[in-house]
């Protein structure tokens, strides 16, 4: 399990309590939404019951974020905007 | 010193998620993690999404939020926190936030058809009291109204009722809660005579016995289910069961998934109920000391207009069911009636109405419930063997009847939003009751809620049509009486008529009733179902529609006034959630630019209304069988003088800044340091949010509601107390002698006031109306299985549900921070099963046309996703304003509660 976790991108494994099967780690990401996708890469991993976020920082980050769908990036353009809303 | 830096910071959020988990830790690490915290500052908060409640801590450095963390010290979430709950301290810097007033202009002046232009805060109030005074003098208290929410602080809230119902006097206020638990409310007045739950969340670590019931936990509650898979994980015994319409992620932990037909949770629960009778397995002790049998009456609509008026043509089948229904052969036989028989819907305007009944009439009633019946009605998955549902029945009756299991059942928005959503909340409590399993620790009925505070505002401060705080009722004289005195009104000033609930208040801006309309703290033009006429209604009706609002939702776009709010570490606040605990928060970081909280919005509002204005005559038609004139709602002008008021004292000074008020000064030390950007811009040295907490905490000290003094839940080693808090202790479980300092007499007292009188009567009618008291009584009621109105036929051939995915919350306002304009595509998917994408020609990620009897949308097919639907079955997740589902879903309500049922509707989809 630890040596799955540290083979991916911008994961560093801390502390793993056995006796209760617990793994602290900690994920580096330049945009919230790969955030976002690292934890559920994290959660597809097999032998995974939760994976939860505990701890966010973002401390010298002054970039404004935009978006928090990784899937946003991967469709096409279609937009049911009711036409009131686009005046 | 960046790589040093970054470090450091890793090796403290790595050491405190360790600490948060009760994990050990050397004195080297625990010291480097301070080190890299040392000019930060740290103090605790509340989760700003769901009615869980989780508890945060906030870091912040220099006026911004620099990092959050799960709080270890936090009974609720020891720790975690879900995705949601990381998005705390970045929902307020999006790109598109709001920041100053925007008013729909032409040539310098309001126009309904004109663009939106930044005003000042002066002008945004002048023309909203201008428009404001218009709809008043036209419509009276009826004719204006607040959309108010669930995510509204307490003293939000607070003001929010008491300008309305105080100043105003219009009970037209109804939150968004409206939409996710007034079915739930209504199953706890009904059976307890009081709100809320008698359990706790503790109660996952005391059963053995976890069923979920239309709620998919897993995703909308995750860190509750983090506990339910620990408990799991760790005990053989521990059985789960998952309920549902769809196969979800709360399936995977669970031992047992039951796919049922959307409605046939009303049949399921009185198969329970007959196995509970056959097998003489009732808990006679506990049912003859405590409870007693009632029902009601079946013919009460589905909360639709009793009209086509306004209906589109294709609407005009499903709306006449709202007068007339015919029988189908499931409901006959559930129902003890004919097949094909036509009811007339005589009780649409008393569907609360209840009597008792005796217990052989109801082992009458629950007869016809048999396995092989309900098996055949129930089954959800076509592709599923029938003897395979009826074995999972079995096993599920067996599990909650077994006398050495302690069973939970919690539910969510598969029961509050339900054609008959009120009936199956109470259904909940039949079977927990019959059982003797509520209000002990391991055993109960829970209801989970979607809001942070639909329980601590919307529910217990009572800002809802017919409600006033701590459970008290506008219909009721001693409760108006009492609120009259709480807030030192002179009598009659408050208004007998229960408003308009917020599908109504919808309704009454399309029909041309409501005229003036202010949003507050949340989205409803994107989250009421049947969108298309309310569009209509806010953009084409000569109404003035003002919404408060961080963001540019649909709301605040269809709106012709919005005003810029500030968010949830901007303000002072205090939240309460589903088991009954009130937490709060101090202002961490200023607000940008130009936003103001909603407590100062609608106290500056309150400035510009004097006595005379409000407390004169006011035309309220319909007072006459509440002993008024008839149409009128008497001037207390005279009686207010009388008390020392001046009819020039403005709504501000009589009802937020008074004498006691002004009393409870900022700053105060409870504030550490930090600021209040309310109580200065308000620039009167008092302490709004305080105060107001101070005066609502008097309505439910000594009435069942005792909430601590506002410093308490302040101090750092309090997180947040389980109301009623008596003497200092916060209660674990309600209406139960061990732990409930209410509960006067015997084991268990189901002491809740409301509704504790009932005639007497057989299954079909009261036969006497003599009424009996139940004081400590909880009600068992027997409810029928009742066919949903729309269902799948020739045309609409598919169910379609809406609901929550994991990372959106609600309409996405604050976790999906893009400007529709900018976006590149829709993200809310539908999910279908593989084979009735095939039959349609249909293929994974093709872009589809979602249809319905009233409006449509496209979107994108899923049908390997997470949530993989039985065949017949599609779900579109809500979260998304480029797939505004809310167009497509039917405004169908439960008629006790008024609540929408979401989850039921039939469309056709085919390739776009």
């Amino acid at each position: 399990m630890v040596e799955q976790l540290n083979q991916l991108d911008g994961i560093d494994v801390h502390h793993r309590d056995d006796s209760s099967g617990r793994i602290v780690i900690t994920q580096e990401a330049e945009h919230i939404h790969d955030e976002v996708d690292g934890l559920k890469r994290i959660k597809a991993l097999p032998h995974v019951v939760l994976a939860e976020m505990v701890y966010h920082c973002f401390e010298e980050d002054d970039e404004l974020f935009e978006a928090v769908q990784p899937e946003l990036n991967e469709q096409e353009r279609i937009a049911v905007i009711p036409p009131y809303l686009n005046k | 010193m960046e790589i040093t830096r970054r470090e450091f910071i890793k090796t403290s959020a790595a050491a405190a998620t360790a600490a948060a988990v009760g994990m050990p830790l050397s004195g080297t690490v625990q010291a480097a993690a301070k080190e890299a915290e040392a000019d930060w500052q740290w103090d605790k908060g509340v989760c700003r999404f769901c009615g869980t409640g989780c508890g945060i801590m906030i870091a912040t450095k220099d006026g911004r939020i620099v990092a959050t963390k799960g709080d270890p010290d936090a009974p609720v979430n020891r720790g975690l926190n879900c995705i949601k709950g990381y998005f705390n301290g970045k929902i307020q810097y999006g790109k598109d936030r709001l920041t100053q007033p925007l008013m729909r202009m032409s040539n310098g002046k309001f126009d309904k058809q004109g663009k939106f232009v930044p005003v000042s805060w002066d002008q945004a109030f002048d023309e909203m009291e201008k428009q404001f005074r218009k709809a008043y003098a036209e419509k009276g208290p009826a004719g204006v109204a607040v959309f108010g929410s669930g995510q509204y602080t307490i003293p939000e809230g607070y003001a929010a009722a008491k300008l309305m119902k105080a100043g105003f006097r219009s009970n037209n206020i109804d939150p968004n809660a409206r939409h996710c638990m007034a079915s739930a409310v209504v199953g706890f007045i009904q059976t307890f005579g009081i709100d809320e739950p008698s359990g706790n969340y503790d109660d996952i670590e005391y059963t053995d016995t976890v069923i979920t019931w239309g709620a998919n936990m897993a995703e909308c509650h995750p860190i509750l289910w983090s506990r339910v898979s620990a408990r799991r994980l760790s005990n053989d015994n521990v059985r789960v069961v998952n309920l549902t319409t769809a196969n979800n992620q709360t399936s995977d932990i669970a031992d047992t998934e039951i796919i049922f037909k959307p409605g046939t949770d009303l049949a399921i629960w009185n198969y329970i109920a007959r196995e509970i009778v056959k097998r003489d397995a009732v808990n006679h002790d506990y049912v003859s000391k405590h409870c007693v049998f009632a029902t009601g009456p079946y013919d009460i609509g589905y909360g639709m207009r009793g009209t086509d008026k306004y209906a589109f043509p294709a609407e005009n089948d499903t709306q006449a069911k709202e007068l007339k229904v015919k029988l189908d052969k499931w409901e006959a036989i559930a129902q003890r009636k004919k097949e094909g028989e036509v009811v007339e819907q005589k009780h649409r305007d008393k569907p609360v109405a209840h009597w008792l009944i005796s217990f052989d009439d109801f082992k009458k009633a629950v007869e016809p419930y048999t396995l092989d019946f309900v098996a055949e009605l129930s089954r959800g998955n076509p592709g599923e063997e029938l003897a395979s549902h009826k074995e999972k029945l079995k096993e599920l009756a067996d599990l909650y009847i077994d006398q050495n299991r302690k069973v939970v059942s919690y539910w969510t928005m598969g029961f509050n939003q339900h054609y008959r959503g009120s009936w199956v909340n109470e259904q909940a409590y039949m079977v927990h009751l019959l059982l003797g399993k509520q209000a002990m620790p391991g055993n109960g009925a829970f209801s989970l809620t979607g809001q942070p505070s639909a329980c601590g505002t919307a529910r217990e401060v009572g800002t809802f049509a017919h409600r006033l705080p701590a459970d008290l009722v506008v219909t009721n004289p001693k409760h108006r009486a009492r609120a009259e005195e709480i807030w030192k009104l002179p009598h009659n000033t408050l208004n007998p008529k229960v408003g308009s609930h917020i599908v109504k208040i919808m309704r009454d801006l399309e029909d041309g009733q409501v005229k003036f309309a202010w949003v507050q703290v949340n989205n409803p033009f994107q989250a009421t179902a049947n969108a298309n006429h309310w569009i209509k209604a806010a953009r084409e009706m000569d109404n003035f529609i003002v919404v408060s609002d961080p963001y540019p939702t649909i709301s605040a776009k269809v709106a012709d006034l919005i005003l810029p709010t500030a968010m949830i570490f901007e303000k002072w606040g205090l939240y309460g959630n589903a088991e009954r605990r009130t937490q709060a928060w101090r202002e961490q970081v200023p607000p940008p630019g130009e936003a103001r909280t909603d407590v100062w919005q609608i106290l500056e509002f309150s400035k510009r209304f004097r006595l005379r204005d409000v407390w004169g005559e006011k035309p309220v038609a319909g007072l006459k069988e509440e002993g008024y004139a008839d149409g009128t709602l008497p001037d207390v002008l005279a009686e207010a003088e009388k008390m020392g008021y001046s009819p020039d004292n403005t709504l501000y000074e009589v009802l937020f800044a008074n004498a006691v008020n002004k009393k409870v000064k900022w700053p105060d030390p409870v504030a550490k340091g930090h600021d209040n950007h309310t109580a200065r811009a308000l620039g009167e040295g008092w302490f709004p949010e305080k105060a107001l907490f101070n005066e609502y905490r008097k309505f439910g000290v000594g009435h069942m509601h005792d909430l601590a003094e506002f410093d308490v839940y302040y101090r750092d080693d309090v997180r947040g107390l389980k109301w009623p808090v008596v003497d200092g202790k916060e209660t674990e479980w309600r209406f139960n002698a061990k732990y409930d300092p209410y509960v006067k007499t015997g084991d268990f007292e189901f002491y809740g006031p409301a509704l504790k009188a009932l005639p007497s009567g057989d299954l079909d009618k009261p036969t006497s109306k003599e009424k009996t008291s139940l004081a400590g009584k909880a009600k068992i009621f027997f409810r029928p299985y009742a066919a949903p109105p729309e269902q799948p036929d020739e045309n609409y051939d598919l169910w379609l549900s809406t609901g929550r995915v994991l990372e959106h919350w609600h309409t996405g306002t604050m976790t999906q921070r893009v400007p529709e304009l900018h976006r590149a595509m829709p993200t809310a998917q539908i999910f279908m099963h593989p084979e009735d994408a095939d039959a349609r020609g249909i293929k994974r990620n093709d872009i589809v046309v979602v249809e319905s009897r009233r409006g449509m949308v496209k979107a994108v097919v899923e049908t390997q996703g997470r949530n993989r639907p039985p065949k017949n079955y599609t779900f579109v997740p809500f979260f998304d304003e480029a797939v505004f589902i809310n167009k497509v879903a039917l405004d169908v309500t439960c008629p006790m509660s008024k609540e929408t049922d979401y989850k039921k509707c039939a469309v056709k989809v085919y390739k776009a």
